[in-house]
């Protein structure tokens, strides 16, 4: 169903979605930082700048514990988190790029057996897109099958108009709710144009050539001069919508603790460093060659779908300057030869 | 001259340079800048071969320190002969460092030292033209702008430096009038940031450690996952282990991508070294630091 | 961890009922599951893995060690080389572990009924198969000859001995074992040599066999070779493959070579799957 949704009463919708409990979560301004965090007040949301992580941490956190531990004697006793530590929640101003990728995950984390910290806070989470009129250069979604307007993954998304307010189309129950349940706030779709999307900033990659060469190329000479700058820090997998690989550790002591789990990157040296010194990705750029196979080609291989979004973070981030879409221009080159 | 001149001006004798040096032997590579896909950007490349020469260039989106690529942490480098590499002022301090900390030899670099007018504090947008607004932190309190002892320095002369607001001394001074209170309240804040990518210290040539510290869990020294307790004993530990060594290229700060403003820790532990033991990293070629060495002379006024 | 409503990363608890020395570094903990309906419903198959945690240390990854035909307790052997295994190392009679599991997938045991089966392992590699040995000879009638070749570097080095005394003894197993050259004391009465030169010297036919390899990558290069000499197919020729794990279920992203997740396709791998894989393990 579509919608029109006036600035004020936008904010109107936030303000009446904090007093009556759920937890409304927007980029906001942390440290001087833009990231995800739960607002307090519609004025705290910045809707101008992608944040710097994506929305994935709204479902797979930075860090949590997995259960709590103690010792009496020789028993231990262990107990699980607290279920109620996944609240209702509403994610707001989530670009396509961020938005797109939780489906894509969505197969992971339910593959056999059933995260549930992933697939509870799905569950109990409504994703409010934002379509986008400006990008930079950094910008592929449109390079990988999206859209600055893309509508997966949201569940109501929101493209902004001339002269302010929003277009609201629902594209699943939970939107259909938050329509419905705010009914008020909606009016029907006016005369009101919407702003011009954001221009395509590269031309279509195909993914399926790509992914053809990296089927045939694991040994190729091609990862050295790709991969050999990368420093192998966490940035790029860090901030990216779509990457999911966590660390588990007991952190206390022998007594008392907890076991967590947090964000792991496939760049970093120890990532496949077995206990007995062998490391079968030993150095960078077979650690980087994983990260371009994971994404374009192993995920397809597993789940029929590819691990990126075209957000751009990681072009922006990285602190050697490695351009994912480059290297996915370079080896789209090198499959057409 | 615009900037932008200069440093064409810059990347055309680099290019020169590098392939002389390539072509006759007097080095098997060059550790220099290339353009990137984005407008207006720079990477790291590593060329080897004369007409690869070509890519070279120098901008004010140069903004890497090279010399990691020289330390025992990158082995993916070939390391055969003598190797070239673009240095800008606070680079070469990183290699004087690593020279007195005999991680390098003086004989197998051969050193192309850049006249730098400054660089781009942040290349989340390369293209930005490079301005008052734009330069970095470090570029302010520059004192370094013709690296010496270079093996090559491009005969090209810089403009006067306009004066720049010290960004760095004033945010160092403000933290210092906060009472401690404050002060840790706004470092745990910066630090509640921090996700443990570790972008600070791969970054950095003076984090060389094969195995560092803080990757071990026999023991834990710190706790490795992104909490508060971990996060600001991270950052501490690595300001310590830097301490006397850092030469403030700032890249740590520059790459973090949460914006952690972790330069202001390495500067004020450089200041409070000059301070105590009349001592700064980068201008000499020395074995060890003053936290690494005793004088009768050293300040005990802290021993009550 | 059959409830879908469960947290998957819940360990079931385990007391240590035993603990057996097999070498100077190598450990058997027996284990008992804590809670009842635990002890009586667990189930896996030969060639599964589990995720054995000391709590405060952290989960480590080995093979349930003992066969699914044996209930009431399960197995893990490993050697303490890092901080989890060596705070395994500390635990006592008594104390509690975590045990998740079972995971990855297992032996095809059906196909091997009424063939024969050549049993090759190297060092701390015989548990994988010392699973699978025991349920073939728990079901003994179901399949051909079996012969087990068996080595180690030294004789200390040897996991197991009290088993490789009984399978001696048995006259349906032919065991085959031997020691690196250097590797024997004084009164050895096994082989002596390399495990891939003993095994093509033993020279167990390929008709109707299956051979099952576990060993250090080294042993698994050089003895891939001597199978397929003695007319070992690829896909008669089976192998358990290791990698660094965390979360033991397809999601941690660790584990993977090419696009094989160790956790969940393997570990058991048939050598024509091992051969397709890209050489990162």
């Amino acid at each position: 169903m579509q919608k029109q949704i006036a600035s004020e009463n936008f904010a109107a919708l936030l303000q009446a979605l904090i007093d009556a409990g759920t937890r409304v979560v927007g980029p906001k301004r942390v440290a001087g930082t833009l990231l995800y965090e739960p607002l307090t007040a519609p004025d705290e949301l910045v809707l101008d700048e992608l944040p710097r992580r994506s929305v994935k941490e709204a479902f797979f956190p930075v860090c949590e514990d997995l259960l709590t531990y103690e010792k009496q004697g020789q028993e231990v006793q262990v107990q699980d988190v607290d279920p109620a530590r996944f609240p209702d929640t509403v994610l707001v101003g989530v670009r396509p790029c961020d938005a797109a990728a939780i489906p894509v995950l969505d197969a992971v984390f339910s593959w056999d057996y059933k995260d549930q910290f992933f697939l509870e806070r799905r569950a109990r989470t409504t994703i409010v897109g934002l379509a986008c009129t400006t990008a930079d250069d950094a910008c592929f979604c449109t390079a990988v099958g999206l859209a600055p307007d893309e509508p997966r993954g949201a569940d109501l998304l929101l493209t902004p108009l001339v002269g302010g307010g929003y277009l609201a189309e629902s594209h699943s129950e939970k939107g259909e709710a938050l329509l419905q349940t705010h009914a008020d706030l909606f009016s029907e779709p006016g005369i009101d144009q919407p702003l011009g999307l954001a221009e395509p900033q590269t031309t279509p990659f195909d993914l399926k050539k790509i992914k053809a060469w990296l089927d045939e190329h694991f040994e190729d000479q091609a990862w050295d001069g790709i991969a050999t700058r990368c420093v192998g820090c966490g940035a790029c997998a860090f901030v990216c919508p779509a990457c999911h690989c966590f660390d588990i550790v007991d952190e206390g002591t022998e007594k008392s603790g907890k076991r967590r789990k947090f964000w792991d990157a496939c760049g970093f040296w120890k990532f496949t460093h077995h206990a007995s010194g062998h490391n079968p990705r030993d150095f960078q750029p077979k650690r980087y060659r994983n990260r371009i196979m994971h994404k374009f080609k192993y995920y397809d291989d597993k789940f029929g779908q590819t691990l990126c979004t075209g957000c751009g973070r990681c072009v922006r981030l990285c602190p050697v300057g490695i351009d994912i879409a480059g290297v996915l221009e370079e080896i789209e080159k090198k499959a057409n030869d | 001259m615009t900037t932008e001149t200069i440093y064409n001006a810059v990347g055309e004798a680099i290019r020169i340079e590098a392939g002389r040096i390539l072509s006759d032997g007097t080095v098997t590579a060059v550790v220099g800048y290339a353009a990137a896909r984005r407008n207006g950007s720079a990477q790291p490349v590593v060329i080897t071969k004369p007409d690869d020469a070509a890519r070279l260039i120098f901008s004010a989106a140069c903004v890497n320190n090279l010399a990691v690529y020289l330390t025992k942490a990158k082995k993916e480098l070939p390391r055969e002969g003598r190797i070239g590499i673009v240095v800008k002022g606070c680079d070469l301090k990183a290699l004087v460092g690593l020279l007195g900390e005999s991680q390098l030899k003086r004989e197998e670099l051969y050193i192309i030292g850049v006249p730098c007018a400054g660089v781009l504090g942040s290349t989340l947008q390369p293209s930005v033209e490079l301005d008052a607004e734009s330069i970095a932190d470090k570029c302010r309190e520059c004192d370094d702008r013709m690296p010496q002892g270079s093996d090559f320095v491009p005969l090209v002369e810089l403009p006067e430096q306009p004066a720049l607001d010290k960004k760095y001394a004033a945010e160092i001074a403000r933290l210092e009038a906060l009472t401690p209170a404050e002060r840790w309240a706004y470092w745990q804040q910066q630090f509640s940031k921090c996700i443990k990518c570790y972008a600070c210290r791969q970054v950095c040539p003076f984090c060389f450690c094969e195995q560092c510290l803080c990757d071990r869990n026999k023991p834990q020294m710190v706790e490795g996952t992104p909490r508060p307790a971990g996060n600001t004993a991270w950052h501490i530990v690595r300001a310590m282990h830097l301490a006397g060594r850092c030469a403030g290229c700032a890249e740590c700060e520059r790459v973090c991508p949460m914006d952690i403003p972790l330069n202001l820790l390495n500067r004020k532990m450089a200041r409070e070294l000059k301070e105590l033991f009349q001592s700064e990293a980068g201008f000499e070629v020395r074995e060890k630091g003053p936290l690494a060495t005793f004088s009768e002379t050293d300040d005990e006024s802290f021993i009550k | 961890m059959c409830d879908p409503n469960k947290n998957i990363y819940l360990p079931y608890l385990a007391t240590v009922d035993e603990v057996i020395d097999e070498t100077p570094d190598v450990r058997t903990l027996r284990l008992v599951f804590q809670d009842e309906q635990v002890r009586d419903n667990f189930s896996f198959r030969a060639g599964q893995f589990a995720e054995y945690s000391a709590f405060g240390a952290g989960e480590s990854t080995f093979c349930i060690a003992s066969s699914p035909t044996r209930s009431g307790y399960i197995e893990c052997c490993f050697r303490g080389v890092g901080r989890v295994t060596e705070a395994l190392r500390r635990l006592e009679p008594g104390d509690t572990m975590g045990v998740r599991g079972p995971y990855g997938n297992s032996f095809p045991i059906e196909q091997f009924f009424g063939k024969n089966l050549v049993f090759v392992a190297g060092g701390i590699a015989l548990p994988p198969l010392r699973t699978l040995i025991w349920n073939c000879l728990d079901w003994r009638d179901k399949f051909g000859e079996i012969t087990i070749v068996y080595g180690a570097r030294t004789e200390a080095d040897l996991v197991y001995k009290r088993e490789l005394a009984e399978w001696q003894q048995r006259s349906d197993v032919r065991l085959v074992k031997t020691v690196d050259p250097g590797g024997n004391g004084s009164e050895w009465d096994g082989k002596v040599g390399f495990v891939p030169t003993i095994l093509e010297e033993a020279a167990p036919g390929a008709e109707n066999a299956i051979a099952l390899v576990c060993g250090p990558p080294v042993m698994i290069k050089f003895t891939l070779p001597v199978l397929e000499k003695l007319g070992f197919g690829d896909e008669a020729i089976y192998t358990t493959l290791e990698n660094r794990m965390k979360c033991g279920l397809g999601k941690c992203g660790r584990c993977n070579v090419g696009n094989v997740y160790v956790c969940k396709d393997g570990p058991v791998f048939t050598a024509r799957q091992v051969k397709a894989m890209p050489q990162e393990f």
